[in-house]
Order: structure tokens, then C-alpha cells, then sequence
């Protein structure tokens, strides 16, 4: 698992951040990219030893800044729900592709088209 | 790319890899890679009453970024294939 | 690139980290990627000390620690870590990586 995924996969999710210097910050990671950079609101900050406390409504930390992110255990059950979802979508699609025609041509007898295509394109845009 | 090719070709050598945090692991030089990242086997740590924080382990990767030397066991350094690469990869 | 440098097979493992500032963590690597952050799982830290035996620091939960704060990574010996008096064990905190 890459960690940035996981990082991108704990966006919404309460997270804590120790940067290089020792100082940590403590919120809910409303954004990330690829370079580590995180935007957080309703900050704690905590100086590096630890004994001075800042409330930061906003904050955003520049990635290379980072010694290392904290984040909940549930995130990394989240990524493994949406790979096994992507693994899933993946062949479904292909198969959806190849045998299309057979389940658009029931659906079209049956009128049962209409599960499948809304359902498949939601599962796509996710 | 000159110092990875030439790395690859001590694979399977005993080097002992100095650290920038003073460290230095002696162990058989498993696998390089484009960082110069370093992979050992077996190794042991010089020092290891000053330095038992590694006790535990055998094999390792080490991060290309924190190596200060490494040393190499002298018999394996063919001055001339170094000079001939160099100026190989000099001219381009 | 043709050799097998990667972590890969780490993952999964227990594995003790040295970071740049000296600190050793030890937990299972879950992930990693090409610039060496890592994913570490059920973490710990040991806290060296020459006063008093080594201190085990639950740090708990999921890591992603940065690559450019990582020196070694290595593949805990279960059972040579089981045989260890950690607690006899006295030894001056690891020095910082200094550039």
C-alpha cells in the first residue's frame, strides 16, 4: 500500500502532524496532495517540548516540513475496502465490455436495464 | 549512474556502510539501488556496546541519503575499470 | 531497477526504524513507496538511555513516517528481539543525522 494513498485516504479524518523542528499539530486534514503538503483546520499546536499549546482555526504545512503523520486505524481498513472495490470494478468493467450486450439485451427485454446502467455509472464516478 | 553500476558489481561483498549519524554497519552488500540506497545482509554494528540499537537485526536497508563512506574490501577495486568507466561516462 | 533493493519484502514484518533524529521505532511495515515513506503500523519507540534501561513507548495506531527522515530500516530478528533484556540495556540515545 502506498502511503500516500493512505494519507489521501485519511483526508476528513482527524490527523496529527510532527514536523522536522518537533512541533506537532493536531487536526482534521481537509485536504492533501502528492507532494505531503496538508491543509488542516481547527488546529492544536504544540510546541516541541511539549509545554506550550496554540488553538489555529486554519493552517496549511508544506510537505518536505514533515517528520511524520499520525492517523486513525480505521483509515487503513478504508483504503483496503476501496482497492478490493476498484479490484472488483476492474474485471466487472471489462466484463462489462464483453458480455454488456448480453445483460443490456435481457435488460432491454425485461426492462431491467435500469439497475444496471445508473448503478455501474455511479460505481464508476466513485 | 556510474557509482550504482559499479556498486552493483560488489554485491555479495562484505563492505562496512559508515553512517551521518556516526553509525557504521558491516554487513554483505545484498542489493543497490538508482538512490544508492543500500541493502545488507548479516549485518553486525562496529561498536555494538556503544551501539546496541540494531541488536535485533539481521538484515537491512539503508536510506542512500544517510551514507557518509562506505568502505569496500580492497582487494575488489579495479583502479583501471574505474578509470575507463569514468572517462566512458565523461565523454557521454 | 533489476536488483531487488525494495522493502517489499518487509512488508508485513516487523521492522525497527532509525530516523534522522535518532529516535528508533519499531512496528510492521505496511507500506512504502519509491522516496521511502513508509507505512507503520502498532508502533513503538525505544527510548536508549545510558542512565536507565531502554523504554518502550507505545505510540500506538497508523504511521506514515517521511522518507527524508528515515536512515535504516531493518528486519527485526523475532526471535533474537524475544532473547533481549532491553530493560539491561544501557546505551546513549542514537545521535541525530547531520548533513
Amino acid at each position: 500500500m502506498l502511503p500516500l494513498l493512505l494519507l489521501k485516504t485519511a483526508q476528513k479524518h482527524p490527523v496529527l502532524v510532527e514536523l522536522k523542528n518537533g512541533e506537532t499539530y493536531n487536526g482534521h486534514m481537509v485536504q492533501c496532495d502528492s507532494w505531503m503538503n496538508v491543509h488542516l483546520r481547527e488546529v492544536i499546536c504544540t510546541s516541541k517540548d511539549g509545554d506550550r499549546f496554540w488553538r489555529i482555526p486554519e493552517t496549511y504545512i508544506r510537505g518536505n516540513t514533515i517528520k511524520y503523520l499520525r492517523v486513525p486505524d480505521e483509515v487503513i481498513d478504508k483504503v483496503k475496502e476501496e482497492d478490493y472495490k476498484r479490484d472488483e470494478k476492474r474485471p466487472a468493467m471489462a466484463r462489462g465490455r464483453g458480455r454488456g450486450r448480453g445483460p443490456g439485451g435481457r435488460g432491454d427485454g425485461q426492462s431491467g436495464g435500469r439497475g444496471g446502467a445508473p448503478g455501474r455509472g455511479g460505481r464508476g464516478r466513485g | 549512474m556510474l557509482f550504482y553500476s559499479y556498486f552493483k558489481t560488489l554485491v555479495g561483498k562484505q563492505v562496512t556502510v559508515e553512517l551521518k549519524n556516526d553509525l557504521a554497519i558491516t554487513g554483505t552488500l545484498h542489493s543497490v539501488d538508482q538512490y544508492l540506497n543500500i541493502k545488507l545482509n548479516n549485518v553486525h554494528v562496529v561498536n555494538e556496546q556503544k551501539y546496541p540499537h540494531m541488536m535485533s537485526v539481521r538484515n537491512c536497508f539503508i536510506r542512500g541519503s544517510v551514507v557518509r563512506y562506505v568502505q569496500l574490501p580492497p582487494g575488489s577495486v579495479d583502479v583501471e575499470l574505474l578509470h575507463d568507466a569514468t572517462r566512458r561516462e565523461a565523454r557521454g | 531497477m533489476g536488483t531487488n533493493v525494495g522493502l517489499a519484502p518487509m512488508v508485513d514484518s516487523t521492522i525497527s526504524v532509525i530516523t534522522n533524529d535518532g529516535r528508533v521505532i519499531v512496528g510492521i511495515l505496511r507500506g512504502y513507496d519509491q522516496a521511502t515513506n513508509l507505512i507503520l503500523d502498532e508502533c513503538h519507540e525505544r527510548v536508549y538511555s545510558s542512565k536507565t534501561g531502554v523504554e518502550q513507548v507505545v505510540l500506538g495506531g497508523l504511521h506514515i513516517v517521511r522518507g527524508d527522515n528515515i536512515a535504516v530500516v531493518g528486519e527485526v530478528d523475532d526471535e533474537i528481539d524475544q532473547g533481549l533484556n532491553l530493560s539491561a540495556t544501557r546505551a546513549a540515545p542514537l545521535s541525530p543525522v547531520q548533513h
